[in-house]
């Protein structure tokens, strides 16, 4: 049995392994979000429980090579919380801070993580109220091995005190990296689709967001929802889950499949509508847009991803006043695909997804003007409207909060015409020379095609083939 | 119909004077970059007629065509015009995969088929990664819009100033509808914030050069050893609206380049390309305004107005240097 002594093993971490590890595992767009994400949590705070008006809010995001900086009038931050939790390395247990409102940071990273992971020498100036102070992250306290508290300083000149409450952040002596990724056109267009994605339901309701100078436009992830009672509609599922309220649909969007005639089909798989897929929302974020992975079952039970099921659009919504129910990882970019609550949501997108594939494979082989007939007085609907929408019909399955709507079982989705089960495809390839033979033959214009040309050619030996049969 | 490539040039004014600025901007870079010593790799079509100039201009020996058709390529030995052209019968992007570059070379992907887009200009700015730096990469992409697909009139609604029909709700204008097969075509190259007005005839070029520039630009990313200097692109139509772009591949600390390229009178990037269409003038006409300084007011009528919007008169005073004159001669 031993002792204790007077000698102690010093075990705190070292602040440059603290910050390496802190930022290794997120990108540099995911970090700009993170800063995003932190806009609107203030914005939140500031209804303090009550509806927001986006309208009423913006953000400015500007990238340079010498400089990142983003403002907001989200209401900043009060004194007391950067005193005691805003500039902490993580969030402290006794930080109780919105319990009741449906923000979405938990960890209490965020800024700090995204400040570290840009360069080396920061500002965080900030307005509560009338109350405005700055805090600065310089590099000499990034250097020093001590993890002395950050300084608190009041503004002295009238340019040092913000017009609107909110916070505006700035990083100088950006990381080289950092620095040819903010300068490149390519970075900015992946930032500027990553908001329009990310925050598509904010910037919906209104929110400005400016990426150097120019404003984000949102993009909509919708499905089409037939104006008739009777007919197609997409799949609807919605439920509270472990204290989570998942709503689910699966339908079709407006893309085209991909024609067969497309060389680039197959080969090129990036040939694919970005919103075709699953898009998951937590709390109005989308954490995730068009996934075509195992992630969201593709793959699993069910068939792959591939060019035909472009048409297909998942979307699923999480929305609970806790965040840590929601099924997100820290870097709110990713699924905790662990939890009971995405496990169980899993099995309903599922059944929504084998609607459509079976949907599909009934109509691959048809002509696509026989589908439109069918899909003509449909509108492209959000998540929430087709729910609402779909909900009302009689069909529609409810008990306790639970509401589901098969469109398969309510049979109202259109069958093919003259849909003959014993159907088979042909496919082959030959030299365009030739195709370009036989098309000049068959319609006296050598760009007729391939596929019809080649139909035609089946069609001819066909009527042949019966001729000496008969 | 034959494809477009196969027209010879003296019918394509437009394309005539593209590629003639393309040797111009050669010219000047040759004594910085000693051209002489590069490769041309590139598709000649039937005469191989960008190769005799290539050759004759620069002085460049080491040349290659590659063809795909086959009768094309048969073609093309037939007429090679300089002995020292190497004809390939192979695809260009399987041919570049089997190549090593031992130095700099100029290669232009001179695509005419709109089908692959977004494969076309993904190989484009693979190869700027590919290439040793010192190399010259020109690209020409058919800028039609209706190559996105014709959707049956009842699929659409249409619109004329504040006017719209009944059903614009529901449905969506030719540009908005081909505003989503493009973002289909290119997935991750879409230029985030595109509108449905970069749709028309007159902007889709611009729209493509731009998908273009984010697709170099993220290639770039991952080469911190080199960078991209935009020098020359055009918007022409010679039937089919046509774009293209010309880069130098330097090494990222090089500077030179840049301010040759920015001191070209006829320097121009994805962002602003040339805008190409040239009056058809009779050899009277064109004489007239070449010696006066007051064109409009010596002619006396107005030349019929370009289908990509530009002023004849403007176009032709910044060009009439590089016009092609082209007049029948009996063999």
């Amino acid at each position: 049995m031993t002792k204790p002594s007077t000698d102690h093993a010093e075990a705190s971490p070292t602040k440059k392994f603290f910050v390496s590890m802190l930022t290794r595992d997120i990108s540099l767009a995911d970090a700009i979000l993170d800063l995003v994400d932190n806009c609107l949590d203030g914005a939140l705070r500031l209804a303090n429980g009550g509806d927001v008006d986006y309208a009423q809010h913006w953000v400015k995001i500007k990238l340079s090579e010498e400089l990142f900086s983003i403002e907001d009038n989200c209401g900043g931050i009060p004194r007391e919380v950067a005193k005691n939790y805003a500039f902490k390395m993580g969030r402290a247990p006794d930080d109780d801070r919105d319990s009741e409102s449906e923000t979405i940071g938990m960890y209490g990273v965020g800024m700090k993580r995204a400040i570290f992971k840009m360069g080396r020498d920061a500002l965080v100036r900030t307005r509560h109220g009338d109350d405005t102070f700055e805090v600065p992250i310089s590099s000499d306290w990034l250097d020093d091995p001590g993890w002395a508290p950050l300084p608190i300083n009041e503004p002295n000149e009238s340019n040092e005190v913000l017009d609107t409450p909110g916070t505006t952040i700035q990083v100088r002596e950006l990381y080289g990296g950092v620095s040819r990724h903010f300068r490149n056109e390519a970075f900015e267009n992946e930032v500027r689709a990553a908001i329009a994605e990310h925050f598509t339901m904010f910037l919906q309701r209104g929110l400005t967001v400016e990426l150097n100078g120019v404003g984000v436009e949102p993009v909509h992830v919708e499905v089409l929802v037939s104006n008739r009672p009777d007919g197609p509609a997409p799949y609807i599922f919605q439920k509270t889950i472990d204290g989570v309220l998942v709503s689910i649909t699966v339908g079709l969007n407006t893309s085209r499949p991909a024609s067969s005639d497309d060389e680039e089909s197959g080969f090129d798989e990036k040939r694919s509508s970005r919103t075709a897929g699953w898009t998951v929302l937590c709390n109005d974020r989308a954490v995730i847009v068009g996934d075509k992975s195992r992630l969201t079952g593709w793959g699993d039970g069910i068939p792959m991803y591939h060019d035909q099921f472009i048409v297909i659009t998942g979307i699923i919504e999480f929305r609970a006043t806790d965040a840590e129910k929601l099924p997100v990882t820290t870097t709110k970019r990713a699924l905790d695909t662990s939890s009971n609550v995405w496990l169980e949501s899993l099995v309903k997108m599922k059944e929504g997804m084998r609607v459509w594939i079976t949907y599909t494979n009934q109509w691959k082989n048809h002509p696509r003007a026989d589908q439109t007939e069918h899909w003509k007085d449909s509108r492209p609907l959000s998540l929430e409207q087709a729910v609402e929408t779909v909900g009302k019909r009689a069909e529609t399955k409810r008990s306790g909060d639970r509401i589901e709507f098969n469109p398969k079982k309510a049979k109202v989705l259109p069958e093919p015409p003259g849909k003959k089960p014993s159907s088979r495809r042909i496919v082959f390839s030959r030299p365009i020379e030739e195709v370009r033979l036989v098309s000049r033959m068959f319609f006296d214009t050598d760009d007729e095609k391939p596929g019809a040309v080649g139909e035609k050619c089946f069609e001819l030996i066909l009527a042949k083939a019966k001729k000496q049969e008969g | 119909m034959a494809s477009g490539s196969s027209l010879p040039y003296r019918l394509r004014p437009n394309k005539a004077v593209d590629r003639e600025l393309f040797l111009a901007l050669l010219t000047r870079l040759s004594p910085s970059l000693g051209l002489e010593q590069y490769r041309y790799i590139g598709l000649g079509g039937p005469f191989l007629e960008d190769f005799r100039l290539v050759h004759a201009r620069l002085g460049i020996g080491r040349m290659t065509s590659v063809e795909a058709e086959e009768q094309t390529h048969r073609r093309q030995l037939f007429n090679r015009p300089i002995a020292s052209i190497e004809c390939v019968h192979d695809t260009l992007e399987d041919y570049l995969d089997g190549e090593y570059f031992d130095g700099p070379v100029i290669i232009w992907f001179d695509y005419t088929d709109p089908g692959s887009l977004s494969t076309q200009i993904e190989r484009f700015a693979l190869t700027v990664g590919a290439v040793p730096t010192g190399s010259v990469l020109r690209l020409t992409l058919n800028a039609n819009p209706s190559s996105l697909g014709k959707p049956d009139p009842h699929e659409l609604s249409v619109e004329a100033d504040d006017e719209a029909s009944e059903d614009r709700a529901v449905k969506p204008t030719i540009q908005e509808w081909r505003l989503a097969r493009f973002r289909e075509r290119l997935g991750p190259l879409f230029p985030s914030g595109l509108s449905a007005d970069g749709m028309t005839r007159k902007t889709y070029g611009q729209s493509i050069l731009h998908a273009l520039k984010l697709a170099v630009d993220k290639e770039v990313l991952s080469h911190p050893d080199r960078q991209v200097v935009w020098t020359l692109a055009t918007h022409y139509s010679d039937g089919q609206p046509m774009v293209t772009a010309t880069l130098v591949v330097c090494a990222a600390d090089d500077k030179t380049i840049t301010q040759l390229a920015e001191g070209w009178e006829f320097y121009s990037t994805t962002e602003q390309p040339h805008r190409l269409d040239l009056p058809a003038l009779s050899t009277l006409e064109r004489l007239t305004m070449e010696s006066n300084e007051d064109a409009r007011g010596c002619l006396g009528f107005e030349l019929p107005k370009s289908d990509m919007g530009v002023d004849p008169f403007d176009v032709f005073e910044k060009f009439y240097r590089i016009y092609p004159h082209f007049s029948r001669v009996h063999l």
